[in-house]
């Protein structure tokens, strides 16, 4: 059994006192790459900010490498202690370089590790010193994602990192995020649309509709049980039936 | 004509107070950098600095905000001066988390009116601690004589601007160059993606609240070592630095060290030209502040578009505004009752009632403009004293019967308030509140302030006369008359039933869409220009009267009536009542200066200077606990009782749930609870 670094039981979570994601369970081990997938709405990114605690928890508990998650354990310092998200915006600051993103994505800068991120992500190598409003939607995900491995995180979190990218280029970084999980131990979780995609490469996958799980398991047992899969996808809010998990 | 050299050695003296403008407006920038706020009392903060450290001078007291330290001799300059931006530093790190960080996230009305009141709150310490008089404060920088390109120039405003150049460039090299800086400068752009990096936009912005402190508490006990130091100079320098931090566009250190010494030498000069004889006298008093106002209005009009606002993690909506409706009871109750009130009372007690009654109408024209349309601006008490001078002129010159002089007067006024809504077109928010604090400012020194349109001797009022009816405010030793008290009523009654006629319709329902989304209100086919002209032209309509009425209650106007620094308090008190409905235009003018609780406290006790102090504190603590002020408080908690009579949470006051955040987790789901 590997480490667990990542555990949430029973969450709900939401806006205003309305909850947009009920009764979440999770749980991420070193090296495990998982897959959150559901429609628009379905609370895949409120699970993804209560797991970092930028959203506060309305019910239930998330415990990120081994400690509760909360006010004594406030998202900056989730990222100081490798738990690393990419949001849907991102998380870039469009008036730096991507020099000045590499420098503040390491406390202590690592020739070698940025090499080994360069090596990974080639195209980022000639834009160095360019303000990260002038890249295009692709390398503004590159560098996103770069800057989060810069970090040497034990945790990796990306927020629809297939959102405005080329189908090709999503192919490409997919198995590469999945090679370095496996190579670095780094738990990684995924949100994504593409329900296939992910699925290949992901070791298990949660469904969420309207707020809930409606099914969870293995990648591969999901990808044989499409039929289910599409239902959960496309139930309707009232017919949501907690299942499986 | 005077010679060259003369023109360089006022260039030269100019240094010193652009290097005062340097330091602040460096400040200024840092703040709002790493927190997205606007500091209005950033020279207020710096002077607190500027006072211990004269204070060690004189007689080697070291004043705290409460209680002090007497040194047995005055120590050393040097001392003198750790402790003085000790000191700073530590303002500045009270202010992170007492004031601004509890507003981070609040709408940019709450953070300028956070600010607001810490300056008014500060001020009113400084006199309560120090005395209201100017000190002279000892020189840092020793005077020499130097020669420049031949020309023998003061070398003291030299080492001054050479000094806070510096220390901004420190600044930038902090911004530029550090991982911190870098990491402020990313916060400012996307404060969730710092975060999500591993920084706490909350430490990044106390360390910069505290470096600006104190940077500018250098700055001005440079300064005041030049023009001493009053409560009053260096709580209002913040306007041109504001002006200076407008030109570098919110982001550029070099452009604010060159327009800070560039606005102080043109203000030198200026100095030195207007003393020719060709210069006309009316536009001799007020030129420094009107400067910084003409280049805030210029700067908005060429760059107003450019100007870079901030990504932040959250907003907070807005205190809930509802519609007002007309009701015949709670009408007859409210005007009988005041009625009631001045009839049964006189002399003071009366004339406090009255006083109510106009600040009450000085507060709704704040409600007009802010709590409806949502545009900041600091200029209403301009308009009310536009509107009184106007009626000083028309009444006594001119001879113009009563209404027709008051209507004509705040004639005036709406046509001064639609001139401020221009800059309106373009911006809003804490950069609108600049520039109507610059106009505000820039109208008291440069009309009210000026001897040549408004005579020291006086501005006497006509007595307003009604078919043959005095209703003046004194006749005799009677210095309360009913009559005027009644006259205020009506005209009072007069301007609520207006705005509530307004309100409720169209033009109301055209406010709160401006204010709640301008593109949305626009493409909903709402003229969002006309609608901030006839809002601005409104409220300066209600603040003219008011003003009109103050000039009347004084049987003559002064230039003290309107200063900015009343408006401000003004402000305040409107904020503490309830900045979104007239009832809480009811509560400021209860709670105002010079109103009914005002007077009856100064009978009880000696309050002083701690009425604006306790303002000043009661505006901050409205803006960060309870956005919707003693009013909305009150209706909440009469919502909250009518629902707990109906037995269930059903139905009412939906609204209210949404506008508290802070209470979610109380508000579970009752149907995820089984």
């Amino acid at each position: 059994m590997t480490e667990e670094l990542l555990r949430a039981e029973r969450t709900t979570v939401g806006y205003h006192g309305v909850p947009a994601l009920r009764d979440f369970s999770l749980s991420l081990s070193a090296g495990e790459m998982l897959t959150l997938l559901g429609p628009n709405g379905a609370g895949k990114t409120s699970a993804l900010l209560s797991l970092v605690g930028l959203l506060p928890l309305m019910d239930g508990q998330v415990t990120a490498l081994g400690k509760p998650v909360g006010k004594r354990f406030p998202p900056y310092a989730l990222a100081r202690a490798g738990v690393s998200l990419v949001p849907d915006d991102r998380g870039l600051f469009p008036g730096l370089t991507v020099r000045e993103h590499l420098r503040l994505a390491r406390r202590r800068p690592s020739k070698a590790r940025e090499e080994a991120v360069f090596e990974r992500f080639a195209a980022l190598r000639s834009l160095r010193n360019r303000q990260v409003g002038l890249l295009s939607g692709g390398e503004q995900q590159m560098l996103a994602i770069a800057k989060a491995l810069l970090a040497e995180p034990k945790v990796l979190m990306v927020d629809e990192m297939s959102l405005g990218l080329a189908p090709k280029v999503v192919q490409e970084m997919l198995p590469a995020i999945r090679a370095m999980a496996r190579d670095e131990q780094i738990g990684v979780l995924l949100v994504e649309q593409h329900v296939e995609l992910a699925l290949s490469v992901a070791d298990r996958g949660i469904i969420l509709n309207h707020g809930r799980t409606v099914l969870a398991g293995p990648a591969a047992t999901l990808l044989d049980r499409r039929s289910e899969v599409e239902s959960a996808y496309f139930s309707s809010a009232e017919s949501v039936e907690p299942h499986g998990r | 004509m005077w010679r060259v050299t003369t023109f360089i050695q006022f260039a030269v003296l100019g240094l010193g107070l652009g290097a005062v403008y340097v330091g602040l407006a460096t400040g200024l920038l840092l703040v709002h950098r790493a927190t997205g706020i606007i500091n209005f009392a950033q020279g207020a903060m710096g002077m607190w600095g500027a006072y211990v450290f004269a204070q060690l001078q004189v007689d080697g007291t070291l004043v705290f905000p409460v209680g002090q330290l007497y040194l047995p001799e005055p120590p050393g300059v040097v001392l003198s001066l750790f402790i003085a931006l000790l000191m700073g530093l530590l303002l500045g790190i009270l202010a992170h988390y007492l004031v601004f960080r509890p507003v981070r996230h609040a709408p940019v009305l709450a953070q300028v009116v956070v600010s607001i009141g810490l300056m008014v709150a500060i001020q009113a310490l400084v006199v309560i601690r120090f005395g209201p008089n100017n000190i002279a404060v000892d020189e840092v920088v020793p005077r020499v004589d130097i020669a420049l390109v031949g020309v023998a120039v003061s070398g003291r405003e030299l080492v001054m601007a050479v000094l806070m150049v510096g220390l901004a460039a420190l600044v930038w090299v902090y911004l530029q160059f550090t991982r911190a800086g870098s990491a402020t400068r990313a916060a400012a752009e996307n404060e969730r993606g710092a975060a999500l990096m591993g920084f706490s936009p909350d430490r990044l912005a106390g360390f910069a609240i505290m470096l600006s402190t104190v940077i500018s508490t250098a700055a001005v006990i440079l300064g005041s070592s030049i023009t001493g130091l009053n409560p009053e100079n260096y709580t209002l320098i913040v306007v041109p630095a504001l002006a200076v931090l407008l030109l570098a566009r919110l982001e550029s250190i070099a452009l604010v060290c060159v327009g800070g010494l560039a606005l102080g030498v043109l203000q030198s000069e200026l100095n030195l030209v207007s003393t020719s004889e060709w210069w006309p006298t009316w536009a001799k008093s007020g030129l420094d502040q009107v400067v910084p106002f003409l280049i805030v209005m210029v700067i908005l009009f060429a760059f107003g578009k450019r100007l870079p606002s901030r990504g932040s993690l959250q907003t907070v909506r807005l205190p809930d505004v509802t519609l007002p409706r007309i009701r015949l009871l709670p009408a007859v109750l409210l005007i009988g009752g005041a009625a009631l009130a001045v009839s049964l009372t006189s002399g003071q007690i009366r004339f406090g009632i009255t006083s109510s009654m106009i600040m009450m109408l000085l507060a709704l024209s704040y409600v007009v403009i802010t709590g409806y349309l949502g545009q900041i601006s600091l200029a209403q008490l301009a308009f009310a004293g536009a509107a009184g001078f106007t009626l000083s002129k028309i009444a006594t010159a001119w001879g113009l019967p009563f209404p027709l002089a008051v209507l004509l007067s705040s004639v005036v006024a709406i046509l001064l308030g639609m001139l401020v809504a221009l800059p309106a077109f373009r911006i809003r928010g804490a950069q609108l509140a600049i520039t109507t604090m610059a106009a505000a400012l820039a109208i008291e020194r440069f009309v009210f302030g000026n001897y040549s349109l408004t005579p020291p001797e006086g501005n006497p009022i006509a007595e307003p006369m009604i078919g043959g009816v005095n209703f003046a405010v004194r006749e005799g030793r009677d210095l309360a008359r009913l009559e005027f008290s009644v006259l205020v009523l009506v005209v009072a009654a007069l301007a609520v039933l207006l705005f509530i006629r307004l309100a409720s319709g169209d033009t109301g329902r055209a406010f709160l869409a401006v204010r709640s989304n301008e593109r949305a209100a626009a493409s909903a086919g709402i003229n969002v220009r006309m609608t901030k002209l006839i809002g601005f032209g409104l409220s300066a309509f209600i603040a003219g009267l008011a003003g009109c009425l103050i000039g009347y209650s004084h049987g003559q106007l002064s230039a003290e009536s309107f200063e900015v620094f009343v408006g401000l308090q003004i402000l305040a008190v409107a904020y503490v009542g309830g900045i979104t409905s007239f009832g809480g235009a009811l509560v400021a003018g209860l709670i105002a200066p010079l109103g009914i609780l005002y007077v009856v406290l100064h009978q009880l006790f000696e309050m002083g200077n701690y009425y604006a102090l306790i303002t000043g504190i009661g505006l901050m603590i409205t803006a960060i606990l309870h956005p919707s002020g003693i009013a909305g408080e009150v209706h909440r908690a009469i919502a909250a009782l009518r629902r707990k009579q109906r037995g269930g949470p059903a139905g009412a006051g939906t609204a209210d749930a949404a506008a508290e955040p802070g209470d979610d987790p109380s508000r579970k789901d009752p149907s995820h609870a089984s």
